[in-house]
């Protein structure tokens, strides 16, 4: 597969699946990364490094990109994602990644656009005469998940800005976009490219880890809890560690928004957040709640998401699946399916003869962890405080909730999510669209990797 | 109706020792009654019978006279024995019954049982399980010659009334084919399993100076735990020639997992037990009939299960609910005649390779059940 790509072998993850890693590589590599960091990147301006990453995302989206020629013609088989699903997610992704917003990033994270360059002061700073200057690691390690692509894509970004050499880890099987992504920067720019390197190596060579750990100043971390406490645990104290565990995210309706002029809409875009990356971001919905109260009710959503879902499926079909993930939908529809049977607390959609989709409709509002995949819970609640009580099991780990609300209750309702805890407020349809900007986990991205020199004037 | 479906349970018995026979002497005999026709008029019985079942049919819309083909009888998932009723039987008739293993935090499958069912029960069971565990049985070993021992390492009927398996390897305990039996397991307070070792030990110890081949059967996490304590005590015992082991059920957390081969490498080097004398059995609370994976002391052809020819399992894609060809792999779903009581169809969470005699089992127990705080993998 590798080798029917065709690109040059700039990185390990452009090697065959047979290659040999070993230690002695990856600390070969790291080397090779510093050495260029030096020279290229560590004096490189912002405004530089800017251009080229968004050069690098603009060769994506022009009409007959090679990259994303190539991802659509290895992704869906490499990735299980439908061509047009990994299009539309790619598209979104590459299209966030623009100079304004690059550089809006910067200002936001780190309070000024040249912080990275030199010393500079903001007005609080100005105020009390001094001025600061923010620096990256200089080496940079990434572990990172192999569940949807953006992350990693994202992880890249940020230590291209804060001029880290830079080793990612990518997911098995999943170093695709990412190696795609790294060999567009160096389409744009060959020595920034070549202070990357990417490598994909089956779990559990713990050799091949502390390789990666060792000489990097911080290390980053996607993917179940698990893995990331797999890689924080070789991680030595001294070191800066950033880690991102699973998180989970839901929808909520208010009641004042569900009329039946506003349902057609409401719907294409709650479908919309179920389809994309066919649910399996952490930013993807497991549960929709609808408040009651409305003129509509929760199981008339439901019944139009799956319509909508259905429709979806024509034009964005979800991927195929491995039998052990199509068999937990199938198992799971068969214990709703009996539930529905018997009571009216519970109904079912599903697609005929496939597990392209799946609605759930429960009154009970506790939350539900979907097998994801496009199976989607839509639940009914009497209010957000009811609501956030059924979610209370994954409270602390609710990443995004899209909320349907307008008027005054907006930001009530907006005041209440965050007093909940939870890190990000969309709009229904924009769950896995964040800006490029957005705070991860309700951290800033970032900011998690710079330390700060204070330079206070006589 | 329910009288009905007592003498279907004639109509199976005759059923059963008819194909007992035929399989003895010749295979290809096809039945009088075929397997076809009795889940038919199964299904028919059951959907009027069995509230829950007749419930789902109807929201699949299918009623009796919709269903021409046996492959086509709806079948209940095992997740659903969880939270409802398959039975047949009314609340005064029910007399007992079984339920899935698992701790004290989750929620079990349930089945439930009359006298009648439980006859029902064991003639599925004996037959099929001699077969393969005892095909050469010694009902009156010759004189001076020492009689089958039989060792199961799950507790007793007494210590977990609630288990199928444990209420099998009871029944099939007292079948006057062991001249010692012996239940050396226990219960603990999660309802964990657990070996009484020294009791072990020595009882082995004891055939083994009688020169009594044993028929030893429990669980792969059973025999795991044994070969663990063994190890520990740096003993390896030889079995009498002849002896044999059934193992079953997976490992559901109990204990490190093995390959199948490794499990039974282990007992090959510490019991002296040989691979051909060690049978793979798979059933489950919800089945009245189980499967095995061949004949204890020949050597095993393929390795898989088969069930018996009252019994007939489907491998199904998990997509579309339709039988995978040859080699390819799918959902379990059986058509049990056994389960004459409950419900005949019943789809499993287990995924398994279509073979051409059988099935082979490639994962247990996925994790459908719905839970609210477990975060499933990203």
């Amino acid at each position: 597969m590798k080798s029917l790509l065709n690109l040059p072998q700039c990185y390990l993850a452009d090697l065959p699946e047979e290659a040999e890693h070993t230690p002695a590589l990856v600390t070969e590599a790291w080397l090779a990364v510093q050495r260029n960091r030096e020279r290229h990147l560590a004096p490189m301006g912002t405004d530089v490094v800017i251009r080229v990453v968004a050069g690098a995302a603009q060769l994506w989206l022009e009409a007959d990109s090679p990259f994303m020629r190539a991802a659509l013609e290895f992704g869906p088989q490499e990735l299980g994602f439908s061509r047009q699903t990994l299009e539309a997610g790619l598209r979104e992704l590459f299209g966030s990644l623009t100079a304004p917003q690059l550089e809006a990033w910067i200002e936001q994270d780190l309070g000024h656009p040249r912080r990275l360059d030199e010393f500079c002061a903001s007005a609080v700073e100005r105020g009390s005469r001094r001025r600061s200057r923010a620096v990256g690691p200089r080496t940079l390690a990434h572990v990172t998940a192999g569940n949807i692509p953006a992350s990693a894509v994202l992880s890249l970004t940020a230590g291209l800005l804060v001029r880290s050499a830079q080793f990612v880890k990518c997911a098995t099987a999943r170093s695709l976009i990412p190696r795609l992504y790294a060999h567009s920067i160096r389409e744009v720019s060959t020595p920034l490219a070549s202070c990357l390197e990417l490598a994909e190596w089956p779990g559990k060579r713990e050799d091949l880890l502390l390789a990666l750990i060792d000489p990097a100043e911080c290390v980053t971390a996607t993917g179940t809890d698990a893995a990331v406490a797999a890689v924080r645990q070789h991680v030595p104290v001294n070191k800066r560690f950033v880690g991102h565990g699973h998180k989970v995210s839901l929808a909520y309706v208010a009641k004042e928004d569900l009329t039946a002029g506003s349902l057609p809409q409401l719907i294409e875009a709650l479908a919309g957040d179920v389809c994309a990356w066919d649910q399996l971001g952490c930013l993807s919905p497991h549960v929709i709640y609808v408040e009651a109260g409305g003129a509509i009710g929760a199981e008339r959503v439901a019944a139009g998401l799956a319509e909508a879902l259905a429709r979806m499926e024509e034009t964005y079909p979800r991927g195929p699946l491995p039998e052990k993930q199509a068999a937990n939908i199938r198992s799971r529809r068969s214990l709703y399916e009996i539930r529905a049977a018997h009571s009216e607390e519970t109904r079912l959609w599903q697609s005929p003869a496939s597990t392209a989709w799946t609605v759930v409709y429960e009154s009970n509002p506790r939350f539900q962890t979907s097998c994801l995949n496009r199976f989607i819970y839509v639940k009914d609640v009497a209010d957000l405080e009811a609501a956030l009580q059924g979610a209370d099991d994954v409270r602390g780990r609710v990443s995004t909730v899209a909320l349907a609300a307008s008027g005054a209750r907006a930001p009530e309702l907006a005041r209440g999510l965050a007093d909940w805890g939870v890190h990000r407020i969309c709009p229904v349809g924009a769950m896995q669209k964040p800006p490029v900007l957005w705070r991860h986990d309700g951290r800033p991205a970032l900011g998690e990797l710079v330390r700060w020199t204070d330079l206070e004037e006589p | 109706m329910l009288s009905e479906l007592s003498s279907f349970t004639r109509r199976l018995a005759r059923f059963i020792t008819n194909s007992g026979e035929a399989a003895r002497t010749e295979p290809q005999v096809a039945p009088a009654e075929t397997f076809a026709v009795l889940a038919l008029d199964l299904f028919r019985l059951q959907y009027s019978l069995n509230v829950p079942y007749q419930a789902l049919c109807r929201a699949r819309g299918v009623r009796p006279d919709t269903i021409h083909d046996w492959r086509d009888i709806p079948a209940a998932s095992t997740s659903a024995f969880k939270e409802f009723e398959f039975s047949c039987l009314p609340k005064d008739e029910q007399t007992g019954g079984f339920e899935s293993s698992g701790t004290t935090r989750t929620v079990r499958s349930q089945t439930f049982h009359s006298a009648e069912s439980l006859r029902v029960y064991e003639a599925s069971l004996l037959p099929w399980f001699r077969r393969h565990l005892l095909p050469e049985i010694p009902r009156n070993p010759p004189a001076g010659q020492p009689g089958l021992a039989f060792l199961s390492l799950t507790p007793s009927r007494a210590d977990a009334p609630r288990s199928s398996l444990v209420h099998m390897l009871d029944v099939v305990s007292r079948q006057g084919w062991f001249a010692d039996a012996l239940f050396a397991g226990q219960t603990d307070e999660d309802r964990g399993w657990i070996l009484e070792l020294d009791r072990i030990h020595a009882w082995l110890h004891g055939v083994i100076q009688k020169r009594s081949p044993v028929l030893l059967a429990g669980t792969a996490f059973n025999f795991v735990h044994l070969l663990d304590a063994l190890q520990v005590r740096n003993l390896k015992l030889r079995l009498p020639a002849g002896s044999r082991i059934m193992e079953t059920g997976g490992y559901k957390g109990r204990s490190r997992e093995l390959t199948r081969e490794a499990l039974h490498a282990g007992l090959a080097r510490r019991l002296s037990v040989p691979p051909e004398y060690i049978v793979t059995e798979y059933g489950m609370t919800e089945l009245g009939s189980q499967a095995y994976d061949h004949v204890a002391g020949e050597s095993p052809v393929d390795r898989a299960l088969r069930f018996p020819p009252w019994a007939r399992a489907l491998v199904v894609s998990p997509e579309t609910g339709t039988e995978v060809p040859e080699g390819q792999a799918g959902l379990v779903r059986i058509l049990d005649l056994a389960n004459a009581f409950s419900v005949l169809a019943v789809e499993t969470e287990d995924l398994a390779l279509r073979r051409e005699h059988g099935l082979e089992l490639v994962g247990r127990h996925l994790e459908s059940e719905p839970r609210g705080c477990s975060l499933m993998a990203v």
